[in-house]
């Protein structure tokens, strides 16, 4: 999937954006990850997960999902079916969850991307663009094992294939 | 050009003879921790994961620490999951009381320097002090190290930060890390391993070093390194760690940055309600009533840091109104302060105190609610809005000798400024 880039609609969050107050069942005990989806986000973008639609793509500001280590937050976003996130920056180990479940994530300079633009995230070809503004981001090289990962849907996925770490493709 | 320590660690783990920031590598890990918080979901991925065998779960400690004791009954069944699976995997346990689980690793044995340690909690870079590279995964990231033994990382870029001089008597590797919060901001060195180097690094105890790393963290360090002395060696030793392989930073690694903090200079430092970062000097705000006091934590709930408490608390008594918690960091840390006679002295002072555990900390156990517009002063670090369980009571933030001023006077004190306050570690 990952060698072609990703194609969907914007939808824009801030900075520190903190996926444990917003996305994860830490403060909604009991609560099974359907209900917490309908309610992702709600704090700082009220309605967000109804508008949602399948496939977009969550544009952010710095240190997106800070404080949080949860592997939920990432289910739940799976969960709306979040093509890809782009952000300045990401909380460490957000970063690492995402891709250890298949869900793409790049660092670049998300300035002048506006809510319902139509973006496109190339990670083989290293940018991400806004066609409609003429706007176009680099993106820093993507390792191919961290490729490999997202383009199995995960690191269980991955190490099913390739039990011992080493890409043969 | 040569290597930074996290680098050379990172290479060593990696198979490889060098290493540069920003390369990914799989690397092998020494050893790795589960602690309860995180354990149901790591279950769920090595179910998902469906691994015949998990040859390398041995090298584990699973750690019944946050939920501790269970407040629920769902918590209660993680725990008898937890105990379950290392019975039939042959991982270690430390059962409820035991301690936390940057706390009992290094006690336990489990890590030595030039280790790799991996741990399912952001403050995993407490293993730094010992000159391993501790950093924090995820349940995915577990499972795979129990089944292959390894786990992707990215070598990142350091910053070397230097302490001159010395830490002045009533304050401590806490207040460094506040100070540093208060100049980079949270997560202000994201991704980065931070060096710690410098006189006031050496003159630190142990218990002092752990929390410089802890701490870290919160800057959004993906490690905390420190090189190996005699201290650290014989304290590995004493705690029956295995042979020590340490390394070292090369003289013309590359750093991203580097900055120099003068330790002579620097006060007692406080975080402010809702915010790691929002930091000023205890001196500046001596007029800030306080409710509760809690020394504990992954962070300071040390023996030295009991030791600072009793210091300014023995013979004395907590200012009225005011309720204080103690939480040792681990059973050892209990035993060692009970010996002292520091438990008998702080629990006649007014506090109580608790089986060792983290759960307090973050609100888990609901032994610290605050009321309504209480303000809590706390040796943890983190004082989000509500983490507590009242969004509406406020969270300070300062090491363990500013917390038990505070409880003696009940206002934000300087410890510097009230009887037992310059107790040194270095003269126990």
């Amino acid at each position: 999937m990952l060698d072609q880039a990703i194609h969907g609609r914007v939808y824009l969050l801030g900075d520190d954006v903190n996926t444990d107050l917003n996305c994860s069942g830490k403060y909604l005990p009991g609560k099974d990850e359907a209900f917490i989806a309908a309610q992702a986000f709600e704090a700082v973008a009220p309605g967000f997960a109804a508008r949602f639609v399948q496939g977009s793509v969550i544009v952010a500001g710095k240190h997106f999902g800070i404080n949080s280590s949860r592997e939920q937050a990432v289910h739940i976003l799976r969960r709306m079916g979040v093509a890809a996130i782009v952000a300045p920056s990401f909380g460490r180990q957000f970063f690492r969850n995402a891709i250890n479940n298949g869900l793409p994530v790049v660092e670049c300079d998300v300035s002048g991307i506006e809510e319902g633009d139509s973006i496109e995230v190339d990670m083989a070809g290293q940018k991400v663009g806004v066609a409609s503004r003429q706007l176009t981001r680099p993106l820093g090289a993507v390792p191919e094992a961290i490729r490999a990962i997202l383009r199995e849907g995960g690191l269980i996925p991955f190490l099913k294939k390739y039990p011992d770490w080493k890409i043969t493709a | 050009m040569g290597s930074t320590l996290a680098e050379k660690l990172l290479a060593r783990h990696a198979g490889l003879p060098q290493v540069r920031a920003g390369d990914l590598v799989v690397a092998g890990v020494t050893f790795a921790m589960v602690h309860d918080a995180r354990a149901p979901n790591t279950i769920r991925m090595v179910e998902k994961m469906g691994a015949k065998s998990l040859p390398f779960a041995h090298k584990t400690a699973w750690v019944l620490d946050h939920f501790s004791p269970p407040p629920t009954i769902e918590a209660a069944q993680g725990h008898t999951a937890m105990r379950k699976f290392a019975d039939e995997h042959g991982s270690v346990l430390y059962d409820i009381g035991d301690g936390i689980c940057h706390q009992v690793l290094p006690e336990g044995g489990h890590l030595t320097c030039g280790d790799l340690i991996v741990g399912t909690d952001t403050h995993s870079v407490t293993y730094g002090a010992f000159n391993a590279f501790g950093t924090g995964i995820e349940g995915t990231d577990v499972s795979a190290v129990m089944a292959t033994g390894k786990v992707w990382l990215r070598v990142p870029e350091s910053v070397r930060v230097v302490l001159k001089g010395r830490l002045q008597p009533g304050v401590w590797a806490k207040d460094v890390t506040l100070h540093m919060l208060g100049k980079f901001g949270a997560e202000g060195l994201n991704y980065r391993a931070i060096e710690y180097v410098g006189s006031a690094v050496e003159a630190m105890e142990i218990d002092d070093r752990m929390t410089l790393c802890n701490h870290a963290a919160e800057l959004g360090a993906k490690a905390a390194l420190l090189e190996a002395d005699g201290k650290t060696l014989a304290w590995l030793k004493a705690h029956g760690a295995k042979t020590p392989a340490p390394l070292s930073a090369d003289a013309d690694a590359h750093y991203a940055d580097r900055f120099e903090i003068d330790t002579l200079q620097l006060a007692p430092q406080v975080a402010r309600k809702h915010a790691v970062d929002d930091i000023v000097s205890a001196h500046e705000v001596i007029g800030q009533k306080i409710n509760f006091a809690l020394i504990g934590t992954c962070t300071n709930g040390r023996l030295d840091d009991i030791r600072q408490a009793a210091a300014v608390l023995k013979g004395k008594r907590v200012a009225k109104g005011v309720r204080m918690i103690i939480t040792p960091a681990s059973r050892q840390i209990y035993l060692a302060a009970a010996r002292e006679g520091l438990i008998e002295a702080l629990t006649e002072a007014g506090a109580s105190v608790e089986a060792a555990g983290c759960g307090t900390c973050v609100g888990i156990t609901n032994h610290l609610i605050p009321g309504d517009r209480e303000v809590v002063i706390s040796s943890a670090n983190r004082n989000f809005q509500g983490r507590l369980g009242n969004h509406d009571a406020d969270i300070w933030l300062g090491s363990a000798a500013t917390v038990a001023a505070s409880a003696l006077t009940g206002f934000i004190t300087d410890p510097r400024t009230v009887a037992g306050g310059q107790w040194e570690a270095s003269h126990a």
